[in-house]
């Protein structure tokens, strides 16, 4: 049966119509050369067009689609829909994510490797990519509009999962450069008034904003066996760290922790620690530690230690102390007050994964100032404003229905066949 | 529950499921064969007690490492396994599936990676056990489909019909696929939330996307009816490599060092 395919294959000269395998690789092989000379020559990348211009080119190529399709009868325009023609697009594009998946995205602009100016290192924004992009976008079109002309209710799941995909593509990339990704420091003295992209280059927001409180919740404090030469954890396999509740006991190797006493917000006085409510305080726990071959005991506080103040271990014997490992955020939030003008103000409240939308800006909590912890007088929040996003998303909500479909229907011809 | 207790249910398992596969060697009509279906469920059952404990003891779902992925992966592959050997009668798949899923259960006693409890805040988010949720069972259904494709190009080498197996593989694929689907975009939606954009061509997202393009290819490779069965076959085993380097290889990958998704510390 293999045989018979090479046969017929062989039968059609190269370039003679109807195009197959070869052709559309071969195109695709031309493609990317022509893609990758231009990076070479150019060096410049691929710049996309921004409002009004990326809406304009979706326009003129959607109508070139349906224009082509229906006034040139050319075995081409039948080839740009043929799955020889699917298969070498969609490889295609699968390499350049292949080098993309592979070479580190680190492009170098000062000292260009030859990576670097074949546009390997920033491959999205390459010739290559963006060529064979276009080739799996064209291809795509014109299967969609040969699909749409015979209609019918077993093709909705088809025509969601390519319509909507080819939406996502040429939405995504071409709407990128309508995109702002914004970065902003806000404190609790001072408002903030300007806003960074990646680049570093400032902007002006038109309104101010005040920190008015973080917030960290945080997991309870947990202790481990830390060895004394290096102050690594002593983590065996099987072995595990100690939750810390004040009244507790717990067992790590041959030892018996007993928790005595814990401090969320505490000082060091003296020999002591102690509650405290100023600025700087960290999480103390008073521990009684048996070892259990000998019975020997050691106690002590145990610190994980602030800005403010140093670290505390419970040294056990010359190679093990008891230590606390560093507080991990649960969650981190902000409590946020914006100035449209002098006496005009909102507040409002974001944390990690809820952001909210004011003014035409998506507003996310990105950070803090890690060093302080959980005494940060900074938050740091990114501004997003992306006009296209209504668009993708009606792209991503049609592949989910065209995919629901897909699984309830599955592949039709098996069917077919069994009938 | 936690990971300490891992090797006692392991070895229950373990000893159940190798027991029914021994089982269902016996004649058909025999006591011992019909006992096999108790310790596939004993087994199974083994496993979800383990599974439920440790969510419980966590206190948080258990989604986050990759020894917690296999985990899930084991016993999503053994349900496939099972529940399609009940619907049609597939003893070597069960076998695969049953053994596939020991193999996991190993790879984490071997290897157990994490015994944190904590979950960073960015994974706190109703779309997290979702996400990740249809992920492996996508991925089950693809670890299966590329057994089959492996079957596949056994008998092809060895000069057998392939078409019948072919079309099987095509149904898990396109099950496979749908899931895979759903997880890439769920994915896409919540970093929406999380990150502030969709898609940032982070190295997992990247690879997850590539996983996505190579089943894409084998579906529309199979769209011609006389298509080279073999370069099907290829691909579909092919198209597994890049899903284990998505889901494993990501982590050791020079150009993934920065990805929000590789969590180890």
């Amino acid at each position: 049966m293999n045989k018979n395919i090479r046969d017929t294959k062989h039968k059609n000269k190269l370039w003679q119509f109807p195009w197959g395998y070869r052709e559309s690789f071969l195109i695709a092989f031309f493609l990317l050369l022509s893609g990758f000379l231009i990076d070479l020559i150019d060096g410049g990348g691929v710049r996309m067009p921004a409002w009004p211009v990326n809406i304009a080119i979706i326009i003129i190529f959607i109508i070139y689609f349906i224009l082509i399709h229906y006034l040139v009868k050319h075995p081409i325009v039948k080839w740009l829909s043929s799955t020889p023609a699917a298969i070498a697009a969609i490889s295609t594009f699968t390499l350049m994510v292949l080098l993309l998946g592979f070479i580190p995205q680190t492009p170098s602009p000062a000292d260009p490797s030859l990576l670097d100016s074949l546009g390997l290192t920033n491959v999205t924004s390459s010739w290559p990519y963006l060529m064979s992009a276009l080739y799996l976008l064209v291809v795509l079109g014109f299967t969609i509009v040969r699909r749409f002309k015979s209609f019918t209710i077993k093709n909705i799941a088809f025509l969601l999962n390519h319509i909507g995909l080819w939406i996502v593509v040429v939405t995504a990339s071409l709407g990128s450069s309508d995109m702002w990704r914004l970065s902003m420091g806000l404190e609790t003295r001072h408002p903030s008034y300007t806003a960074f992209d990646s680049k570093g280059q400032g902007y002006n927001m038109g309104f101010g904003m005040i920190l008015l409180d973080f917030n960290i919740e945080e997991y309870p404090p947990e202790v481990g066996l830390m060895h004394n030469r290096d102050h690594t954890l002593k983590l065996e396999k099987g072995g595990k760290l100690a939750t810390v509740k004040e009244g507790t006991t717990d067992i790590l190797d041959h030892y018996t922790l007993t928790f005595e006493k814990y401090i969320p917000f505490a000082r060091k006085y003296g020999d002591n620690y102690d509650t405290t409510s100023i600025a700087g305080g960290a999480r103390a726990v008073y521990i009684i530690a048996k070892d259990e071959r000998n019975g020997n005991t050691a106690e002590g506080w145990v610190c994980d230690g602030s800005y403010a103040i140093p670290a505390d271990y419970l040294i056990l014997n010359k190679e093990l102390s008891v230590a606390m490992t560093q507080l991990r955020p649960k969650k981190y939030s902000s409590d946020i007050r914006i100035y449209h003008s002098m006496d005009e103000y909102e507040d409002f409240y974001i944390e990690v994964n809820k952001p909210v939308t004011i003014d035409g800006w998506k507003i996310y909590q990105t950070g803090y100032d890690e060093p302080m912890g959980r005494w940060s007088e900074t938050s740091i929040i990114e501004l997003v404003r992306d006009p296209w996003l209504p668009v993708v998303y009606i792209g991503i909500f049609m592949i989910l229905f065209g995919t629901l479909y897909l699984i309830w229907m599955g592949k039709g011809r098996i069917k077919t066949k069994k009938a | 529950m936690t990971w300490l207790e891992f090797p006692t249910y392991i070895l229950l398992t373990s000893v159940f499921w190798l027991l029914a596969l021994v089982l269902l060697l016996t004649p058909k009509r025999s006591v011992f064969h019909s006992l096999k279906g108790v310790f596939l469920f004993l087994g199974w059952a083994s496993i979800i007690v383990f599974t439920i404990g440790l969510w419980i003891s966590l206190e948080r779902p258990p989604f986050r490492t990759l020894a917690e992925t296999r985990l899930w992966y084991a016993v999503f592959i053994s349900t496939i396994g099972i529940v399609l050997y009940y619907r049609w009668r597939l003893p070597l798949m069960l076998a695969y599936t049953l053994l596939m899923a020991i193999l996991f259960l190993f790879l984490n006693y071997l290897n157990p990676d994490t015994f944190d409890k904590t979950l960073m805040p960015a994974l706190q988010s109703p779309w997290f056990i979702p996400h990740v949720i249809v992920y492996i069972i996508g991925y089950a259904f693809l670890g299966f489909s590329s057994l089959i494709g492996v079957y596949g190009l056994y008998l092809y080498y060895k000069g057998k019909e392939v078409d019948r197996t072919l079309l099987m593989a095509d149904n898990i694929v396109y099950i496979g696929f749908a899931f895979l689907t759903f997880g890439l975009l769920f994915g896409a939606l919540w970093a929406k939330e999380a990150w502030g954009h969709y898609w940032t061509w982070d190295p997992k997202e990247t690879w997850a996307f590539l996983t996505w393009l190579s089943y894409l290819l084998y579906i529309h490779f199979r769209i011609r009816k006389k298509q080279s069965p073999k370069t099907a076959l290829w691909i579909i085993a092919l198209a597994f490599v890049v899903l284990l380097i998505c889901w494993f290889g990501i982590n050791y990958l020079p150009s993934a060092q920065s990805s929000v998704h590789v969590y180890s510390s």
